[in-house]
């Protein structure tokens, strides 16, 4: 990254995490717009990480979204078992670090449990029907969970807990950009090359001495635990985990698509996808309501069909004609 | 220990999963052609079905064609539209090295396909009812319905249709060429645009072929489509990616195991474990439990 355009990030960030004190902006229908926009930023940078950079495709991003909701919903709300001993005083764990980490932390060791044995087993399309499937069946263990989970209906969050959405715009804002270094900073080291290694070329890769398992695994893990976060910050905002909203396979197909439109691979890809699509489909929403699913469905194929290697690679590829 | 029910009922599930079961098998082959020749994974399989569905249904209740005549429409209507599909959605992305792009138009099709339905035909469930809907067939005490088993038939006769096609025409044989290996195959003179096409041309005419028998059977809504899409990814998996007579085989299997689970376990758990097995099989079996080594059709 130039000097320049890293003072440019600077710049955009300060300007966004001052944006709530602006008055009336925390009412303002832009205000959950970006909300979103950092929430699915945070989703797609964790699936470009496995798979962008991985060359894993998994298709159970939404399995460690969903876990990661649930975690946070259970220890901040408690469940039917021990839900008694939280009732008292709910707002302790409202937006609990520890319990927002917890809940990248389940995701994360799903991930190393499933990861294992898929990864070592499957490769390209098999891997990504075998995520596919791992996610089916988590969600179905979930709504058969009975009172710990709370079943087909889910939990419910102590919605009094609620004061204003500006706790959410700045975790947001703050996870968006976390991602975002971390793994700038991770795809500068001797882990990131090793990754780009064994995506490139993975009989190469290994035969240079890196176990391509213990690292397929780890991105497939590091990407688990971005979305059990982000699904734990969900959480925070919706105050109702039940299997047919965090399991929902929007969560997967949605930042799956943004990665892709913006730039697979690329580090401000996934951002940039996220804030387009999402734009795209808001505006779908507000202009056509009827119909603005259609219109989501039209603008992915015009998009892969189009701009097949997203957005950010229209920069470079007018830069070196 | 489990008490095994009387051999009626065993029966009787055995039949009610292989019919079930049959209808993702339909749907596999179609995935299965697909897959085989452009390795997409063609997701919006389930909704060209249940598209299919709605099209038998608005044949009946507007024109008062038979919803088992309308097969003669159906089918050609499906190889135009595959083939169209192809021309206009997956040419250009069948040459992408990044397959995600194919993925992702294929599941840009399914939302399009999904929300056309619900716009025009709302989001309610629908079904078509005809005089021969309730009537049932009964054989050695185990009884099923009429829809049923044409359902049974019909994906029998496709799957044999295109084991015919694959195996005795030489368009067949470029297609089974391609499936084994696309860059030997292009290098004898086969044009992989044309495989591809003629591939996603069988493949949605067995959508509409299924589309019928799901129209008799169940009832659908617009969203229906998806799970049948999984559904019948399990189905090829069992049966092993690329193999036509065992995506066949694996939709029953499926079937027979959906019911002996609903049966014995509950049926809540019906999903997890179908899936369970899907993985299983993945991974301890990948080449599907039907595959003969060095002869694939």
């Amino acid at each position: 990254m130039s000097r320049a355009s890293r003072w440019i990030a600077i710049v955009v960030v300060a300007v966004l995490a001052l944006l709530p004190f602006l008055p009336g902006a925390v009412d303002a229908y832009y205000f959950s717009f970006l909300f979103f926009v950092s929430l699915y930023a945070v989703m797609a940078q964790s699936w470009n990480l496995v798979a962008g950079y991985g060359g894993q495709i998994s298709l159970g991003s939404h399995a460690f979204f969903g876990l990661g909701a649930y975690t946070t919903a259970i220890l901040w709300s408690g469940n039917h078992l021990w839900g008694s001993l939280y009732d008292s005083h709910p707002n302790i764990y409202y937006f609990d670090p520890v319990t927002m980490l917890l809940g990248g932390f389940v995701a994360a060791l799903a991930a190393v449990l499933i990861g294992l044995p898929l990864l070592s087993k499957l490769h390209g399309d098999y891997f990504a029907l075998g995520t596919l499937g791992f996610g089916e069946i988590v969600k179905v263990i979930f709504v058969n969970g009975g009172d710990f989970t709370g079943g087909a209906f889910g939990i419910v969050a102590p919605a009094s807990s609620f004061d204003t959405l500006r706790p959410h715009y700045w975790v947001g804002l703050g996870l968006m950009v976390a991602t975002a270094l971390a793994i700038h900073a991770l795809m500068r080291s001797r882990y990131g090359l090793a990754l780009i290694a064994v995506r490139d070329d993975e009989m190469a890769a290994s035969a240079n001495g890196i176990d391509t398992l213990k690292v397929k695994v780890a991105a497939f893990a590091g990407s688990a635990f971005i979305a059990g976060v982000a699904g734990s910050l969900y959480t925070f905002y919706i105050f109702h985990v039940g299997p047919d909203s965090v399991f929902d396979l929007d969560w997967m197909l949605l930042p799956l698509m943004m990665t892709v439109v913006g730039g697979t691979g690329t580090l401000l890809g996934p951002i940039l996808g996220a804030l387009v699509m999402y734009a795209v489909f808001d505006l779908a929403r507000i202009v056509v309501p009827d119909y603005h699913p259609v219109i989501s469905g039209l603008t992915i194929i015009l998009a892969m069909l189009f701009l097949p290697k997203g957005l950010m690679r229209v920069g470079k590829r007018l830069k070196t004609a | 220990m489990v008490n095994l029910p009387p051999p009626e009922i065993l029966l009787q599930l055995s039949l009610n999963g292989a019919l079930g079961g049959a209808m993702y098998g339909v749907a596999a082959v179609g995935l299965s052609l697909i897959f085989g020749t452009m390795r997409l994974i063609f997701l919006a399989q389930g909704a060209m079905i249940i598209l299919a569905a709605y099209f038998v249904r608005a044949l009946f209740y507007g024109l008062g064609i038979d919803p088992f005549l309308s097969l003669l429409i159906v089918v050609p209507v499906g190889l135009g539209v595959g083939w169209l599909i192809y021309q206009g959605l997956f040419r250009k992305a069948a040459a992408e090295e990044d397959r995600n792009v194919s993925l992702l138009i294929a599941v840009g099709l399914m939302f399009l396909v999904q929300n056309l339905m619900t716009v025009i035909w709302g989001g309610n469930t629908a079904g078509v009812v005809t005089s021969y809907t309730a009537s049932g067939i009964e054989l050695f005490g185990v009884r099923t319905s009429f829809t049923r088993s044409m359902g049974f038939l019909i994906a029998l006769a496709g799957t044999g249709l295109v084991m015919l096609f694959l195996r005795k025409t030489i368009v067949g044989k470029a297609v089974r060429a391609a499936s084994e290996d696309m860059d030997a195959a292009t290098l004898m003179g086969i044009s992989p645009h044309r495989v591809n096409a003629i591939a996603f041309a069988i493949g949605i005419s067995l959508a509409g072929a299924a589309g019928v028998a799901v129209a008799t059977t169940f009832p659908f809504n617009p969203f229906a489509g998806f799970i049948f899409s999984l559904k019948a990814l399990v189905a090829l998996a069992l049966g092993g990616i690329g193999n036509v007579t065992g995506a066949l085989a694996g939709g029953i299997l499926l079937g027979l195991i959906e019911a002996y689970v609903q049966f014995f376990i509950s049926g809540g758990w019906t999903n997890a474990i179908a899936y369970g097995v899907f993985l299983a099989v993945l991974m301890f079996k990948p080449e599907g439990l039907f595959s003969r080594p060095y002869k694939k059709a």
